[in-house]
């Protein structure tokens, strides 16, 4: 609850970030509830009602294996969240280490950043498909392949503040009280990058979504027997005039969370203020 | 044995491919419970040694291209970093130029002040931060016990300052660096920070390095001082030796451009011209150009130190003596 109330202010005044952070609530209600909420088995095929339009009791219809379209969104909502907040984790955390490691220690970040730059290179999408191509069709290698991608990004913009940090008075001070390396970068550098990387990490959060949908949608991504947004358009994308409804509604869901993720993620970059920060955390 | 002793420091820049000298023969002694103030226009090297001696240039352009540092009898230059690291904030401790900027935005102050304590003293968390309400009461800070907790952006440019005090302080060190400690405080701050530093200087017995541009300020404080003008010392005396017996026109110039206070100045005797930048070549004496009394020699000779009498050294050809 004090979470709730300390990102509160980010949305004063910000109607669409809010209904934003509303529809991201309600997707994360649907993942975490899925099993209770899904009126259907996601992966139960029935041959006698496919591509049947929405209405009672199939309210997104079925598709061509008679499976219940809204079970497999909602099902889908867990796939989102999970390969979001996994591929963010892992973009933050190995970006961040190289970003820091780089600017903080000059020759290493030589060998590093150049690795980065050729990773950078390509385009989001061809890296993440190359990548694939080399792994098996999983959900935790999705996941990887995504994270490594936006590693790059998020390595580059902390190697770029960690070299402004670490010429700040305040590490030549801590460096005159007798701290060490360790100390200087993950107790007085790191903290400084934290409000920058949680801004970053919506936005990895929301591209990962489009490049997940559209890895799924190459037939690159997740394992095709998973529900998941983009492999509902995957598989159903050759029914688009037969049943427009089965890729309307994930085409949907994806747009309605990316934007809302955006949305949110505007409202942070707008408070990254450590004054206003200070603020939200009631002193 | 003297405290901090420094011989015939060589800094220089790398440039390209070639060193361009920033400080040159640069000698200083500072024996226990002794302040030494260092005065000098910007950019004559002040602070570059400052940052030499707590071993602060290194990943920078500036090195170390010779001479000799000891401190307590150790060579500094020959520390390995670990036993660098001890000695830092424990035996040695600096204060910054900028008080915005040198305590980290996102700790609250007696973290900060805790950090060095817990490090140097093995003090449990509770214990340091007694310790910390302590050190806050000494700087006078006012109801520490709510100061404490405070973040560095609620508090103001004097109280930081005195918050880096605390913090430099928090080990009892037995060398304090303050590099121009009071030039971004108000002049009424600034006279409360530099009481406040003296006061605790002569109740701890600890040596203090001054570095000011502020002749003014350097002679209220210190027992004596160092004049630099472009990497090199030019004038060394003890405080009221020098200011008895002033002799190279540089000091000279410095202490014509202190407002007098207690009577009404039209115009100021600012030193004319400016620092030569460092890839200027000027032959004979660096600061011929500028001088009233420059003659024929000052622009062929460099001079070298000379005694003008017991542990007063002057670097010039026309030292003005007692003319004054």
């Amino acid at each position: 609850m004090n979470v709730l109330l300390s990102i509160a202010p980010i949305f004063r005044g910000r109607g669409l970030a809010t209904v934003g952070m509303c529809w991201l609530l309600v997707v994360g209600i649907a993942a975490i509830g899925a099993p209770l909420l899904a009126p259907f088995d996601p992966l139960e095929f029935d041959p006698f009602i496919r591509l049947s339009e929405p209405g009672w009791p199939h309210l997104f219809g079925t598709d061509h294996f008679g499976r219940d379209s809204l079970s497999r969104a909602i099902y889908g909502a867990r796939m989102a969240i999970l390969i979001g907040s996994g591929s963010v984790l892992i973009a933050l955390v190995a970006g961040g280490l190289i970003g820091m490691l780089s600017a903080y220690f000059v020759r290493l970040g030589h060998l590093l950043m150049r690795i980065v730059d050729v990773l950078m290179a390509f385009p989001a999408l061809l890296l993440a498909l190359v990548l694939m191509t080399l792994l098996e069709r999983s959900v935790l290698n999705t996941v990887i392949v995504i994270g490594i991608v936006y590693a790059t990004t998020t390595a580059r913009i902390v190697f770029g503040m960690t070299l402004k940090l670490k010429r700040d008075v305040f590490v030549d001070a801590a460096i005159c009280s007798g701290a060490g390396n360790t100390s200087i970068l993950f107790r007085h550098i790191l903290p400084n990058l934290m409000s920058p990387m949680l801004v970053q990490a919506s936005f990895i959060f929301a591209f990962a979504q489009l490049q997940a949908a559209a890895l799924d949608f190459l037939g690159l991504g997740l394992p095709p027997e998973v529900p998941s947004w983009g492999n509902m358009l995957s598989e159903e994308r050759v029914y688009v005039t037969r049943a427009p409804w089965l890729l309307i509604f994930p085409g949907a869901l994806i747009i309605l969370s990316v934007f809302s993720m955006n949305l949110v993620g505007d409202a942070l970059r707008d408070n990254i203020d450590p004054r206003f920060k200070d603020d939200i955390a009631g002193v | 044995m003297a405290l901090l002793d420094i011989r015939d420091l060589d800094l220089s820049i790398a440039r390209g491919s070639e060193l361009l000298p920033v400080v040159q023969g640069v000698s200083l002694t500072v024996e226990e419970d002794e302040s030494l103030g260092i005065v000098g226009e910007s950019g004559c090297g002040k602070s570059l040694t400052a940052l030499a001696i707590m071993g602060l240039l290194e990943g920078s352009a500036v090195r170390i291209a010779g001479g000799s540092m000891h401190f307590q009898g150790q060579d500094l230059l020959a520390l390995s970093p670990g036993e660098r690291r001890r000695m830092m904030g424990d035996q040695m401790a600096m204060i910054f130029q900028e008080p915005m900027t040198s305590l980290n935005p996102v700790y609250r102050v007696g973290d900060q002040i805790m950090e060095a304590i817990i490090q140097h003293r093995g003090m449990s968390r509770k214990r340091a931060r007694e310790r910390a309400l302590d050190l806050l009461d000494l700087v006078r800070i006012p109801d520490p016990i709510r100061r404490i907790d405070s973040f560095p952006h609620q508090m103001s440019g004097g109280q930081r300052q005195r918050v880096m005090i605390a913090m430099a302080l928090a080990c009892d060190p037995k060398l304090l660096i303050a590099d121009e400690p009071t030039t971004a405080l108000d002049v009424t701050v600034q006279k409360d920070v530099l009481e406040l530093m003296l006061g605790l200087q002569r109740r701890t017995g600890m040596s203090i390095v001054l570095i000011s541009h502020d002749l003014g300020v350097i002679a209220e404080t210190c027992d004596k001082v160092a004049v630099m003008y472009r990497g090199r010392i030019v004038e060394q005396a003890s405080t009221s030796e020098l200011l008895s017996n002033m002799s190279h026109p540089y000091t000279l110039g410095l202490l014509g451009s202190i407002p007098a206070l207690d009577h009404d100045v039209e115009w100021l005797d600012a030193i004319p011209g400016r620092v030569p930048t460092l890839d200027e070549v000027v032959p004979g004496c660096a600061f011929h150009p500028r001088c009233f009394a420059a003659e024929g020699s000052c622009r062929t000779v460099d001079p070298v130190a000379a005694a003008i009498s017991p542990a007063h050294f002057v670097r010039c050809h026309f030292p003005q003596g007692s003319t004054t």
